[in-house]
């Protein structure tokens, strides 16, 4: 029991810690990103100086993430005289937190027993005994629906910041945000089905296990390969689930200055902000463990890699935990900066292109997408049974 | 321990949640006392060992039903003086209504209430035993709300096309 809540206690410090830090990381990226992409320099002005001396650290301006949370912390929390204080102080948790809560069934890491990772030392391992933990906070068998069922609170969020800030432009926005994000989240609903049908599970621990395998003998078997037509509706709708570029219309500047949260300020508009780099985190993850193997390289399993030819490599159990948390940061990591460059490719959509975009292009893919896979599936299943 | 404090934590937000929505007068704020009753009586269920219904749960109460009650909430005027007044002309009736109906409630549960309690169904109720049942046993029941859902939708908007057709 004890055992247990200290495990889960360091999984879930881990991820927290995880997703702050890449929420840190992105603002830099972001900018830094863009400069590389458009040529410049960018990102270099913020920098630390030593006391008493000359010696000043830029490290290529990581430090500019540290001078906006400063900025934010700093600044006056300026209240509007809204129709509802309530609503207005409860918008941007209601926002922020279904954001971290998603994380918790995303497994970042295969089974952990803690009792062979700590075999030098006999205290440990007699503690634990033979318990091992799967590396995920909530091992919960309905784990996509748990992702959809979050992520769905978070409308309520934008509605409530936009209607209660008492402002043209909020409102809007909060309008835009609703009917935009109810739009996708069918799409995105609609393309996952697909892979639950493939894999039989919704279980997220189990749909990343059945990604270690072989595809056709050389491919392995990673979501992407079985459903590369869901794997890029995905990727979009979820880019317009979290309202970046090109589907930024809630918080167009030119036309909402900030939308639903332009009444916001201080570090209740950094929340705001916080949860949208965050969810560009999320986004990754999620998409990692759907159709990128999750944490495990090609081929590797818990046990070791098994290669195409049917060679077994086995790995120490250490080995295989380091290189699974590692890689699953390094996956998570370039897909964030895949939606970044995405971010700053594409012109923004205007607001009756991006609805018809959902309703009239996505969603008949993404039910074209789901007739093939089950016609598919049913040839396939029906034949070998 | 851990369980009892979080099962009574639960239980009172559900049941402050549900005495919030009758007392306040704002539509915004009535809904948000119907989301936390939701997410209260999510969390009963999942420490219920029942994760697929608390899932369901804030899936579709919180994240669809909630979601365009709040979205028509929105755009209602604030000032309508409806929000305003406490008691409807219906208080009496109401009441009375609600005693039958109280009356009536105690009288089915003690008339059926077990003598020993059953013990908790365990944390075994898992996705696939659910979709069993619901697309086994369940699904006429479900098609039939379907349709008492459209007959609504339906009967919605013949309600307002005729209005409007009055106006103008």
């Amino acid at each position: 029991m004890m055992q247990d809540l200290v495990i889960r206690g360091i999984y879930i410090a881990y991820a927290i810690g995880m997703l702050m830090t890449f929420g840190l990381i992105l603002t830099w990226v972001e900018r830094k990103q863009a400069a590389v992409m458009s040529d410049r320099i960018g990102a270099n002005r913020a920098y630390l100086r030593i006391p008493f001396t000359q010696i000043k650290l830029v490290w290529w301006g990581l430090f500019h993430g540290l001078a906006d949370g400063m900025k934010m912390l700093l600044k006056e929390d300026f209240r509007p005289v809204s129709y509802d204080r309530v609503a207005y102080a409860l918008g941007p948790w209601v926002v922020f937190s279904p954001v971290l809560l998603v994380f918790a069934v995303i497994p970042f890491g295969g089974t952990l027993v803690p009792a062979v990772l700590f075999d030098g030392s006999p205290a440990i391992v007699e503690w634990f005994g033979d318990r091992s933990y799967p590396m995920q906070i909530a091992s919960l068998d309905a784990g996509l629906l748990v992702v959809f069922a979050f992520s769905g609170i978070t409308v309520i969020g934008s509605m409530l910041a936009g209607w209660s800030s008492n402002n043209k432009f909020s409102m809007l926005g909060a309008i835009r945000s609703a009917s935009q994000m109810i739009s996708y989240e069918v799409v995105m609903g609609l393309t996952v089905i697909g892979l639950i049908l493939i894999y039989g599970s919704v279980d997220l621990g189990s749909i990343v296990e059945q990604q270690s395998g072989v595809l056709l003998g050389f491919l392995p078997a990673w979501g992407i390969f079985y459903q590369p037509f869901a794997a890029i509706l995905f990727m979009t709708a979820a880019q317009a689930e979290n309202r970046r570029i090109p589907f930024d219309l809630p918080e167009a500047e030119s036309e909402l200055i900030a939308g639903y949260f332009t009444e916001y300020s201080a570090m209740k508009m950094g929340l705001f902000m916080f949860a949208e780099f965050i969810e560009i985190a999320i986004i990754a993850a999620l998409f990692t463990t759907l159709f990128l193997g999750g944490y495990n390289l090609p081929f590797m399993s818990d046990a070791g890699f098994t290669l195409p030819g049917g060679h077994f490599i086995a790995l120490s159990h250490g080995t295989v935990v380091l290189t699974q948390l590692l890689v699953f940061l390094v996956k998570v990591f370039l897909l964030c900066s895949f939606q970044i460059l995405v971010r700053w490719s594409l012109p923004r959509f205007r607001y009756d292109q991006l609805l018809r975009f959902a309703w009239k292009f996505l969603l008949p893919l993404a039910l074209a997408n789901l007739v093939v896979t089950v016609v598919a599936v049913w040839a396939i299943r029906g034949a070998g049974a | 321990m851990m369980e009892q404090v979080l099962l009574w934590f639960f239980a009172l937000a559900a049941l402050a949640g549900g005495v919030l929505m009758l007392v306040l007068r704002h539509p915004m704020r009535v809904a948000l006392a119907l989301i936390s009753t939701m997410l209260s009586l999510a969390g009963i269920y999942a420490m219920l060992g029942v994760h697929v219904i608390a899932v369901f749960q804030v899936l579709i109460y919180v994240g669809a039903v909630m979601v365009f009650m709040v979205y028509a909430i929105m755009l209602l005027d604030v000032r309508d003086p409806s929000f305003t007044r406490r008691y409807s002309a219906y208080l009496l009736p109401g009441l009375a209504g609600l005693a039958v109906l109280a009356f009536a409630f105690v009288h089915a549960i003690r008339g059926s209430l077990p003598a020993v309690e059953a013990p908790a169904a365990g944390g075994n109720f898992n996705v696939q035993q659910f979709s069993v049942a619901f697309l086994n046993d369940y699904w006429l029941y479900f098609e039939l709300t379907s349709v008492l859902l459209l007959a609504a939708v339906v009967a919605a908007i013949a309600i307002l096309k005729a209005r409007r057709g009055n106006n103008g």
